[in-house]
């Protein structure tokens, strides 16, 4: 049961097998004749190819049945098959050349005894031929799939940093703060300068902590704070929102920007297009074996056909990466309107 | 020249004030008939003080400001207002449409203003079909032809899964049964909708009764009677093909 490209590869492979056979058969049958070997060369080739060939059939049937053998496994078939193969192959030699069989068996045992012989030993090394070849082709099968696993994984690692990048400040909402905080700083210089306190706050968490692996849900959620509490400016009564971070779980060890995105999501997709605006709960829990950070928005919710989250879709990309399938980014409607995501990560 | 009427629509109340205040400086005679926070108030707005012009933010709640763009075509002139966004400034440039970026610096403000002057008074405006043109444009990006998300019932609650999550899709009676790396749920839809819905590219139909994620096939094997199995990545059970689809594999 292959598919039809191993199927062709393995007839390929299969026509290349029985073309050496022959020419080995061929070589094996100059070189008993040279010896003196045997009554003339004809006799030697139609003995050399039947036994050959029949062995060849005998080990590749053997192998049919027995699908990738152990080693003592392989022993053995090769124990059984190569004996069988030659005996069998002694016999349709026989037929071809014209002799009778059971007359060479009473009159000539020596012989048959000597063809057994050379085939075993001949089939031997050949086999053994076939055999590194084919463990040759297979290491460098593993080596090639290890290599490109490698080089697959060495990319996504890389694709998800320059996601990463690109995350932290978007320039719609950079140039949107900015003029809130140019006009406010007519109308209202002192809520003014809070704004610019507050995107101070986010710039720097945000530019410094990608350059590190690891920081702690503390510092990620004061970069959370410092982005709604823009966000708060610019939408005034539209945005409600609470954090709810035990204080103990602050030094948690834990990758940055990945609630952030969370809650870009839920302002960009949810609040933002509703026109009354809701509520943004971010929450945090630990569980036995996992931390698990919740961001609850009661805005306009996905939509089925919605390519809307690619923040939440380079989140599942990290979390991914980061903990290698350990985490989970679960999406649920919000009663009775908007998204719940839920994020779960194993720590220990 | 009467008095010049216009209206602004915004949803952040600091930038509306902004701009006002810009406006009072390089236009005091212009008279602002109207603030608006979301969409609709922009169109209850333009309907019943009929300005001259209205500055229209992009990305408003309710109606956006193209939508109210459209809705209002031919009834006052549009300048709209945007933060950072190469598309829509891109477009606005090639179909030659007044746009101010925030935030509003004044240079701009004038130049944008004397046009409006000049304007106002030949009555020049922005086409419907430019208009349609525009939102075709910057629509591209706001949903998709294609199924993205499932909603599944999940013990109380409806979950999300996204497509990509999904392993298999296996027909029930009237739903179907969807299979993920973290289990099976129900999706309230017959598969044939699914065959419809979702991407064709990402999506096969391998049989009557089941759909299956290309990028979860590790392999596809001919049995000893000859019929199509597909074996899964991330699961140990196999997937029949019908005759009828095995030209799928074909390419492959």
């Amino acid at each position: 049961m292959k598919t039809a490209m191993e199927l062709r590869l393995d007839k390929k492979r299969f026509l290349t097998s029985l073309a050496l056979t022959v020419v080995f058969n061929t070589i094996i049958a100059l070189f008993l004749t040279h010896l003196g070997f045997g009554s003339g060369l004809y006799i030697n080739f139609i003995f050399s190819q039947s036994i050959g060939l029949c062995m060849c059939a005998f080990i590749l049937a053997g192998h049919y049945f027995v699908k990738r053998p152990s080693i003592p496994g392989h022993a053995l078939l090769l124990l059984v098959a190569m004996p069988a193969g030659a005996a069998v192959g002694a016999f349709v030699g026989t037929q071809i050349a014209g002799f009778s069989f059971s007359e060479i068996l009473r009159g000539r045992p020596a012989f048959f005894i000597q063809m057994l012989f050379i085939g075993i030993l001949f089939g031997t090394m050949i086999t053994y031929f076939f055999f590194s070849r084919e463990r040759i082709s297979q290491t460098e099968k593993q080596l090639q799939e290890e290599q490109i696993k490698r080089l697959t994984l060495e990319k996504k690692t890389l694709e998800t940093h320059l996601k990463l990048l690109q995350a932290q400040i978007e320039p719609h909402f950079l140039f949107n703060t900015l003029s809130n905080i140019l006009s406010l700083l007519e109308s209202d210089p002192t809520k003014g300068k809070a704004m610019i306190e507050d995107l101070t706050r986010y710039l720097r968490a945000s530019l410094s902590r990608t350059r590190d692996r690891m920081t702690t849900l503390g510092q990620e959620m004061d970069l959370v704070r410092a982005y709604l509490d823009i966000y708060k400016v610019r939408m005034g009564e539209r945005l409600r929102y609470t954090l709810e971070v035990p204080e103990a779980l602050r030094d948690l060890s834990f990758p940055p920007m990945l609630v952030q995105p969370l809650v870009e999501n839920a302002l960009k997709h949810g609040l933002e297009p509703k026109i009354e605006g809701g509520n943004i709960v971010v929450k945090v829990e630990q569980d036995t074996d996992c931390c698990r950070v919740s961001v609850a928005d009661t805005g306009a919710g996905l939509l089925e056909n919605s390519v809307a989250g690619i923040g939440l879709a380079n989140v599942r990309e990290r979390l991914e990466v980061i903990f290698n399938g350990k985490a989970h980014l679960t999406l649920e409607e919000n009663q009775p309107s908007g998204l719940k995501v839920t994020m779960e990560i194993p720590c220990e | 020249m009467s008095d010049v009427k216009a209206v602004i629509a915004d949803d952040e109340a600091p930038l509306r004030q902004f701009l006002r205040a810009r406006l009072a400086e390089v236009w005091p005679e212009l008279i602002i008939c109207g603030e608006a926070k979301n969409g609709r108030e922009a169109l209850a707005l333009v309907e019943q003080h009929r300005p001259h012009i209205a500055f229209l933010d992009i990305k408003m709640p309710g109606l956006t400001g193209m939508e109210v763009a459209e809705r209002i075509a031919g009834a006052c002139r549009v300048v709209f207002v945007t933060a950072y966004d190469e598309y829509a400034v891109d477009a606005f440039e090639k179909e030659a449409v007044d746009y101010l970026l925030k935030p509003v610096s004044k240079e701009r403000l004038e130049k944008t203003v004397k046009r409006l002057k000049e304007d106002v008074e030949t009555g020049a405006n922005v086409p419907a079909e430019i208009l349609h043109r525009l939102m075709a444009r910057l629509s591209g990006d706001e949903g998709s032809r294609h199924l993205q998300y499932l909603r599944v019932q999940h013990g109380d609650g409806v979950r999300l899964i996204h497509v990509d999550d999904v392993i298999y899709f296996k027909a029930e009676d009237k739903y179907t049964t969807v299979i993920t790396r973290e289990g099976e749920s129900l999706v309230r839809k017959p598969i044939k909708e699914l065959a419809d819905e979702l991407d064709p590219e990402k999506f096969w139909q391998i049989h009557r009764g089941a759909i299956v994620n290309v990028r979860s096939i590790a392999r596809v094997s001919r049995s000893l009677t000859g019929k199509g199995v597909v074996k899964l990545k991330e699961r140990s059970e196999t997937l029949p093909v019908s005759n009828r689809y095995m030209h799928l594999f074909k390419q492959m």
